[in-house]
């Protein structure tokens, strides 16, 4: 059974179509890599998928529930769906520890030293351990997003989105997030990744996405993907940010 | 200049016979703090709770919330203490307006002060509790709502705390201008800070000393104000943020 489904969506702003008619799936454990040049939609599609994003069209199934539903429980749902942000969305105001457990105590219920014992743990992991008392803005670009991801496998996720989430460091920075994404795919998360970093494509995805203005152009396995492009465009992109 | 100096005038028994004139001056002074501290309250409470409807994504909400502001922002100040003082009570049903009438003096008027400027500094209060909203970064919402936090719960735990810091200086100098406001309440006959000063003039024909007195009051209030909003400034600053160190 797929644990993310997404079934002909579509989404407009007034008259300006961000995404048309977009499908693909996405299995328990699988890596799917979105790129695409800037403004094809590739991060809002991965906002429907937890509902920060509304769509007009189509169906989104998250491991069995719909999340375009009146009725869904949203919250319910997006504490076990993951997200990490390219501007890392730390809250400013808690230290590193509260900002790993907050979420755990209001959302989860869980008693306030359990949480705070299950993010400490999460830091240790992520190698930032020594860092829990500080505030986010005492720590770099890099231990930032790790701190992110952190906080999103606090919850327990069933599964991880992460919306471009090296695009806003610094080049000496991105390797130790990825490094951490890496490691969580092999540990087997269901991960989908809107990146421009195609070695990590490379290293752990099963699939890659490429869009183009709203559209799902090609949705290809790795190999095929990054060997013999079909569309012209993926080819041009792939051209362009491969020649370096 | 040819003015007789006289200091000595507030220790002098005042016309009324129970105190003296710096009696008089104290008793207006208390009421000052009194009236303002609580329509601080008034309009920290229901600007906090507008502010935030504000930026509430249901268009009745926010429409309540913007009727709300545009009328307390826009009439002046002293037209809408009038309106309390003189128009609601006739206004009300018959048996409240009576209840209100048959207040003592002091409380009637009191009442009517505090209300208006609380409801008058509540708007004020709730168009920079927006902006500090919605100068938060876009991100910081779609956080605390992906992590399964309700929208209630994000803006108590994740906007609310931060906006209320961005906003501490504008809000400290809301603050000071309730105090000043609170003057107006002497056109109703509240006998307050300011009013004490004018009957001071009138009783003792001692102007100079008697706005002395009063402005050294204000600003005596103000300057502990500002000196406690500072104190909390830097208590609630967030190590690492912009703007602090």
């Amino acid at each position: 059974m797929s644990m993310i489904s997404i079934r002909s969506v579509s989404k407009h702003y007034g008259d300006f179509q961000v995404l048309t008619d977009c499908s693909t799936e996405v299995d328990k454990g699988e890596v799917i890599v979105v790129c695409g040049p800037s403004g094809s939609g590739k991060s809002t599609l991965i906002k429907c998928v937890n509902g920060l994003e509304p769509f007009q069209k189509g169906e989104i199934v998250v491991n069995g529930v719909s999340v375009g539903d009146p009725q869904t429980d949203l919250p319910k749902l997006r504490a076990h769906v993951g997200m990490v942000f390219q501007h890392f969305e730390l809250f400013p105001h808690m230290t590193i520890e509260q900002n790993l457990a907050v979420a755990q105590i209001k959302v989860l219920g869980r008693p306030k030293e359990e949480a705070l014992e299950k993010g400490l743990g999460l830091l240790d992991r992520v190698g930032l351990k020594a860092h829990a008392h500080k505030h986010p803005g005492q720590l770099s670009g890099g231990q930032q997003q790790r701190v992110a991801i952190a906080r999103a496998l606090a919850m327990d996720p069933i599964c991880m989105l992460f919306d471009e989430p090296t695009s806003a460091l610094d080049p000496e920075m991105i390797n130790e997030v990825l490094d951490v994404m890496v490691a969580l795919a092999k540990e087997g998360m269901t991960m989908m990744v809107v990146t421009h970093e195609m070695g990590f494509a490379r290293k752990v995805a099963n699939r890659v996405i490429f869009m183009d203005q709203g559209h799902i152009v090609e949705d290809a396995r790795k190999e095929e993907f990054f060997g013999t492009p079909r569309s012209e465009r993926a080819q041009l992109f792939l051209s362009k940010i491969l020649s370096h | 200049m040819a003015y007789a100096w006289h200091w000595e005038i507030f220790l002098q028994p005042a016309a009324s016979g129970e105190t003296t004139y710096l009696g008089w001056v104290l008793a207006g002074f208390e009421t000052t703090i009194v009236l303002s501290l609580l329509a601080w309250v008034m309009a920290l409470l229901l600007g906090a709770l507008m502010g935030v409807l504000r930026t509430v994504p249901n268009r009745y909400l926010s429409g309540l919330a913007t009727a709300y502001v545009e009328f307390f922002r826009n009439v002046p100040l002293l037209v809408q203490l009038f309106s309390w003082y003189f128009v609601l009570p006739e206004l009300l049903p018959p048996a409240w307006g009576n209840a209100y009438k048959q207040l003592n003096p002091f409380l009637q008027q009191f009442l009517a002060a505090v209300i208006c400027l609380g409801l008058f500094t509540g708007a004020r209060v709730c168009e920079q509790v927006r902006s500090g909203i919605e100068s938060l970064p876009r991100g910081q919402k779609n956080a605390g709502l992906a992590l399964g936090l309700t929208l209630p719960q994000t803006y108590r735990h994740v906007m609310l705390p931060m906006a209320f810091r961005l906003i501490l200086p504008p809000l400290t100098s809301e603050f000071l201008n309730t105090f000043k406001n609170s003057a107006v309440a002497s056109t109703i006959g509240l006998l307050e800070l300011a009013a004490q000063g004018r009957q001071l003039v009138d009783y003792t024909a001692q102007p100079y000393e008697s706005f002395i007195a009063i402005t050294v009051l204000y600003m005596i209030i103000n300057i502990v104000v500002m000196t406690a909003m500072r104190w909390l400034e830097l208590r609630v600053r967030v190590p690492g943020y912009i703007g602090s160190k």
